[in-house]
């Protein structure tokens, strides 16, 4: 049977256009709109592929609005021979859940994902820029029972197997997957091509063939807008508020040329940053629920809270650790002696049980197998899956990192679950709800309230779910780790796991880790990052910035926002922004970054920030405490020379 | 090789592309003939490489469209009051008490011409026009005899240093049986045309203006929709720089503003850019933009030569129509209808070669024949010499426009035209004071009235892929670091007004040197046009790359 590579697309408002509007918010009305550029080269992945087997078939998908397939047209011209769109108004307000779901039966429509032994590869992109979770290619491939790579930068297919680079933490690894097998692509890997003038003109005469749900079979039970108790996507956005900013204006250097504006900066420094008046806040509004309202606990008997505890280089990751903090507030909230449960899968790792106990968790459940050394998606998800099916837990939590970002999806697949990405806020809640036909009023709770950044606005969205386990994923650097105490007690048992062979059948080939890279960026004190000004010299300034502090005996480290990455100029790991890392290091150094939503979200928490930008008006200066208006090429280098000479940001060298 | 082919092929989706298409289309219509009009455009979609006023003639759209489709053209206003104001140095401001020659705009419209290509593009799409947009033409083809047979489109996926990335996809040679260049000011591939066929022998150089345009929303009830104002002095001085501003009261509360300036300057520090910021702050100019944003923001140039810098517009198996070939009313300052007129004409020797089945320049010449009938001549041959004269500034240039009149053309003592690149003095020659001295106070910019170039790029959307060859080529690289840079003081760097080209001092050796930020590119040609010694030819860079003007 001939290959087929099925590519998983989506359109969305052009990004650029989304601070466009008078108020300085995203009009998505107006938007022009493009292909999501993760899956532009997922798009690309797909040809590339076909390049190396001509006789593959491209077929393109995807799911929305009509409008959708002037990007299907595209894909079209790029070289795809078939294009289906999934489109229908019951689909509106369709969570990631739902769209993996409602995806997932279009392609076994099509006749895909109905045996094993299938030569189907589907590829599709990381995350999408309007939604920027990253869910939906690990939900299809658990819906088509298939495995799966996400975070892919390349793929070749050798010898019937493809073979993936998968950037992680730091570095990369080499995996093998078997056909069939699903991907989701990094903006990093080739740059999707423009189409031809001929392939336009082949498109032109193209049809799009466009299934309404009833085409495919697909009922309404979980896909659309979530009713409680009802039908559609198990999880709801409840409630998007603005996000303010707390930081006081930032003091601005003055100066004529660059010395005087760096010696500015430094003695703006050493008198210290402008502070906000202290604004009380309002303490929290006592609840007032109507007393006659019926209460529903939808839990079902689901009770407690589980955690993964991950492991990096035979230690426990920070942002594992750090999920034990919002872990311990909501058993608090929840009361009722509801407990906190970590799961630890690995090789030998019972001796790390401990360290979790000593963290706050009072539980610790350890899955001790040889074949689990490693962290692999397909067995790990299938642990979790069987142990939150036995001791049916209400909430579960993540850590959002390059691993957690796809194991939360697949298991909530397996759950039937809904999962909330990248949250910095997790509480518990109720949500009143009024049952259309009977104009009942109800009140569910508790609830958990996961509450996550909204790309290109600056809103925080709160997102609430009626299935449990409630699945979120926390951002790293977001909570801090708990303070350790070895005189805690807990309960530490162990698991046994039914695992299958095909469990195991996509290996781990190498990896790679490189210097810094994640915990670096965690562990830092001081943080020189840079952006799109920065790439006349391919960031070398910034590099050499944070060398000149290391060599003062600094943790130092350097970072960048996302278009350094996306332009190749920085790797994944060393993103900052609501995409990348979230970092809180004692001083902060922006330089050329122009302060887009998506980056402040992923480090407004640092305790000072300096912006080093030309452009006066950029937004980075309503969030830094000192700002220097100025060229980089100037201005960084007469700041290096002052460290060299001393000057160390107030940080101690260690 | 890529290859497909067409009957027609027209290069370009503004105003004189689209009118070709629609008025051949049309006749192949009438003649009962089925052939393949296919239309490509650079742009990322109609409209969004189009800059203009604009105040259009619209009486040739009835000759273009149906009563109805004329009734739906998206037109903004009528013009309704019409002014001329010579701007004071000290402020201040004189109405003069009538129109000069051919500047009445009775009975016309202000509109967005991208708005308007859109729509012409609807219309002609509908008629079976094949309208392909985000490809841009990088050569043009010649059968052995030098016989134009089409174009060839761009490589993408190649690095800076022109190495093939694993993206590669190779450019399409599209064949056609006539080739119509309707690019638009300067067109990059018909100016190879002209050069290697020797279109322009006997003719003037072509001249050009620069235009930079701002689109504003104001207070509510502060606009007068259709209201023309035209300025002439503050900023620019007589005899040394012709132009002058507009203000279009446009529905919406919006305005469009601008200055135009031509490009026959001497002073090598001389900035349109800088000058239409300057000229905001005019108090009659700055009173009207009280409480208001810029909403848009883009700069073009326009073909001023007139009738005496036209090339010979057909040949073997082409046609130029519109901008490209210099179809521009300066005294009216207004081309679109010309545009429009030219594409009418060029359809109907179109139609009439493709019925005879004979393309060649003798069968094509017919396209001539055309256009001396019609209004372009009117338009253009009186006032042949009126830009020229205007080198002797309002008054004296004026004055000979004036005997014009009256002779229908003729003048004695008009000055020679030579062609932009070659008028700007170096440096050190520049015995005046240079624009960036005479305006020093004023060259610091608010960013709510003025604005550097780099906000500028911002609101005209420009965008351009960072991996691909520099679009921008030094012709002579040598030659460009010890003239252009070393003795005109990079005057690139004051043209553009995109901020492409920056004047880098090392500041240890004090050496000067240029970099180039290509992705800023606006489209306007004034660097192939204005640089000291032809030093930069503007090639295409990827299709669907540069600005994406929505309402200019």
């Amino acid at each position: 049977m001939a290959l087929t590579i099925i590519s998983l697309m989506k359109q969305v408002p052009l990004p650029s256009e989304m601070r466009m509007g008078d108020d300085g918010l995203m009009d998505r009305t107006k938007a022009k709109s493009i292909i999501n550029i993760d899956c532009a080269y997922g798009l690309e992945a797909g040809l590339q592929m076909k390049s190396e087997n001509p006789d593959a078939k491209l077929i393109v998908c995807s799911m929305g609005p009509p409008s959708f397939t002037v990007s299907l047209k595209t894909a079209l011209s790029m070289g795809y021979d078939e294009a289906y769109l999934l489109s229908d108004r019951k689909l509106g307000g369709s969570d990631t859940y739902a769209t993996g779901l409602a995806i997932a039966t279009m392609l076994k429509h099509l006749g895909y994902g109905k045996g094993l032994n299938e030569d189907f590869i589907i590829v599709a992109g990381r995350q999408t820029s309007d939604g920027d979770t990253a869910h939906v290619p690990s939900q299809v491939a658990e819906n088509m029972k298939i495995p799966q790579g996400t975070f892919i930068e390349t793929a070749d297919l050798v010898d019937g197997k493809v073979h993936a680079k998968r950037i992680i933490e730091g570095g990369y690894q080499m995996i093998s997957l078997p056909l069939p097998c699903a991907m989701s692509f990094t903006p990093t890997g080739i740059d999707p091509r423009r189409p031809k003038l001929s392939g336009a003109i082949k498109a032109r005469s193209s049809e799009i063939t466009v299934f309404s749900i009833d085409d495919i079979g697909l009922s309404t039970d979980h896909i659309g807008l979530g009713t409680p108790g009802e039908s559609g996507s198990p999880t709801i956005v409840s409630k998007v508020v603005t996000i303010k900013s707390e930081r006081a204006p930032a003091k601005m250097a003055s100066g004529h040329n660059e010395s005087e504006l760096v010696s500015g900066f430094m003695n703006d420094f050493k008198a210290g940053k402008n502070t906000l008046e202290a604004v009380e806040k309002k303490a929290k509004k006592a609840k007032t629920r109507d007393e006659d309202l019926r209460v529903i606990d939808f839990r079902n008997g689901a009770k407690g809270i589980v955690t993964w505890a991950e492991i990096v280089k035979g230690q426990i990751s920070r942002p594992s650790l750090e999920l034990l903090t919002p872990a311990r507030t909501l058993a608090n909230e929840l009361g009722n002696d509801t407990k906190v449960t970590t799961l630890i899968i690995g090789k030998n790792v019972g001796d790390l049980a401990k360290e979790l106990v000593a963290y706050g968790a009072d539980e610790v459940i350890v899955v001790d197998d040889d074949r689990l050394e490693e962290y692999r998606i397909l067995p790990f998800s299938e642990v979790f899956a069987q142990v939150i099916k036995k001791n049916n837990y209400e909430i579960a939590l993540f850590a959002a990192t390059t691993a957690g970002r796809e194991l939360a999806p697949r298991i909530g697949v397996k759950t039937d679950s809904g999962v909330t990405a990248d949250c910095t806020e997790l509480l518990i809640g109720e949500h009143v709800h009024r049952n259309k036909e009977t104009k009942e009023k109800v009140v569910y709770a508790p609830i958990l309230e996961s509450i996550r950044p909204t790309y290109g606005e600056s809103k925080l969205a709160t997102i609430i779910g009626f299935v449990c386990p409630q699945i979120s994923t926390a951002r790293a650097g977001t909570f801090e780790v708990p303070a350790k105490d070895d005189s805690r007690t807990g309960e530490i048992s162990s698991f046994e796991p039914t695992l299958g062979e095909e469990e195991f059948v996509s290996d781990i080939i190498e990896t790679v880790i490189g210097e810094g890279g994640m915990q670096g960026l965690f562990e830092a004190d001081i943080i020189v990052s840079g952006g799109r000004g920065t790439a006349s010299d391919g960031m070398q300034m910034v590099k050499d910035l944070a060398q000149a502090l290391k060599d003062k005996g600094l943790n130092a480290e350097w970072a960048s926002s996302r278009v350094m990455v996306d332009e190749g100029v920085a790797e994944y790991a060393r993103q900052v922004g609501q995409t990348g890392k979230t970092v809180r290091p004692k001083v902060y150094v922006a330089i050329g970054i122009s302060g887009a939503v998506q980056h402040i979200a992923g480090m407004k928490e640092s305790e000072t920030i300096v912006a080093i930008n030309s452009n006066a008006k950029e937004t980075i200066f309503h969030n830094a405490d000192f700002g220097i208006v100025g060229e980089y090429q100037d201005i960084v280098p007469e700041l290096i020379e002052k460290v060299n000479a001393g000057f160390t940001f107030g940080l101690e060298s260690k | 090789m890529d290859n497909i082919s067409t009957d027609v092929l027209i290069v370009g989706g503004g105003p004189s592309g689209l009118s070709t298409a629609i008025a051949l289309a049309d006749k192949l219509k009438q003649k009962g003939e089925e052939r393949k009009i296919m239309l490509i455009e650079k742009g990322n979609s109609i409209g969004s490489h189009i800059l203009s006023g604009a105040v259009i003639r619209p009486q040739v759209f009835k000759d273009l469209l149906t009563t109805g489709e004329f009734d739906g053209l998206p037109f903004d206003s009528k013009v309704g009051a019409d002014a001329t104001v010579k701007l004071n140095d000290d402020g201040g401001e004189t109405t003069l008490p009538f129109h000069p020659p051919y500047m009445s705009n009775g009975g016309n419209y202000i509109a967005s011409l991208g708005q308007v290509c859109r729509y012409l593009a609807t219309l002609a799409e509908e008629r079976g026009v094949e309208i392909y947009t985000g490809f841009a033409v990088d050569s043009v083809v010649y059968d052995s005899d030098n016989k134009v047979i089409g174009v060839k489109t761009k490589d993408t996926g190649v690095d800076h240093h022109g190495v093939k990335q694993k993206n590669f996809q190779e450019g399409t040679t599209i064949e056609a049986s006539i080739t119509v260049f309707a690019e638009g000011t300067r067109g990059s591939a018909v100016k190879t045309v002209i050069n290697k066929l020797n279109l322009d022998a006997g003719k003037n150089p072509q001249i050009y203006s620069l235009g930079v345009k701002e689109i504003w929303k104001l207070p509510e009830g502060s606009v007068e929709a259709g209201s023309v104002k035209h300025t002439f002095g503050y900023p620019l001085r007589d005899k040394e720089e012709f132009g002058g501003g507009f203000i279009y009261g446009l529905s919406e509360d919006r305005v469009a503003i601008g200055l135009v300036v031509g490009l026959d300057y001497q002073d090598p520090s001389f900035d349109v850019h800088a000058a239409m910021q300057v000229w905001k702050t005019h108090p009659y100019v700055s009173k009207i933009l009280e409480g208001g944003s810029v909403i848009e923001a883009g700069a073009k140039t326009l073909p001023e030569g007139g009738w005496n810098s036209i090339p010979k517009y057909y040949a073997d198996n082409m046609m130029i129509v519109g901008d490209s070939a210099g179809f521009l009313s300066t005294p009216r300052l207004k081309g679109v209808h010309l545009a429009v007129r030219s594409g009418i004409c060029a359809a109907t020797a179109a139609a009439e070669a493709l019925g005879k089945n004979d393309t060649s320049k003798e069968s094509l010449s017919r396209y001539e024949e055309l256009v001396n009938s019609s209004f372009i001549y009117k338009d253009l041959y009186p006032v042949r010499n009126m830009r020229a004269v205007m080198q002797d500034g309002m008054v004296v240039g004026g004055l000979k426009m004036g005997v014009q009149l009256v002779t229908g053309g003729a003048c004695l003592m008009v000055p020679e035209t030579e062609a932009d690149s070659v008028t700007t003095k170096k440096a050190t020659e520049f015995s005046e004071q240079p624009f960036a001295e005479r305006f020093a106070d004023k060259l610091e910019y608010d960013k709510k009235l003025t604005f550097d170039k780099v906000t500028t790029v911002y609101y005209s959307k420009a965008m351009h892929d960072e991996v691909q060859p520099v679009h921008l080529v030094l012709n002579n690289e040598e030659q460009f670091n010890s003239s252009n840079i070393n003795e005109y003081g990079l005057a690139e760097a004051s043209m553009c007004p995109a901020e492409v080209y920056e004047l880098h001092t090392d500041k240890k050796s004090g050496a000067k040197s240029l970099r180039m930020h290509a992705e800023n590119c606006v489209h306007c040609k004034t660097c192939d046009i204005k640089s000291p010694n032809s030093g930069i030819t503007w090639t295409t860079p990827y299709g669907g790359d540069g600005p994406d003007y929505n309402m200019m």
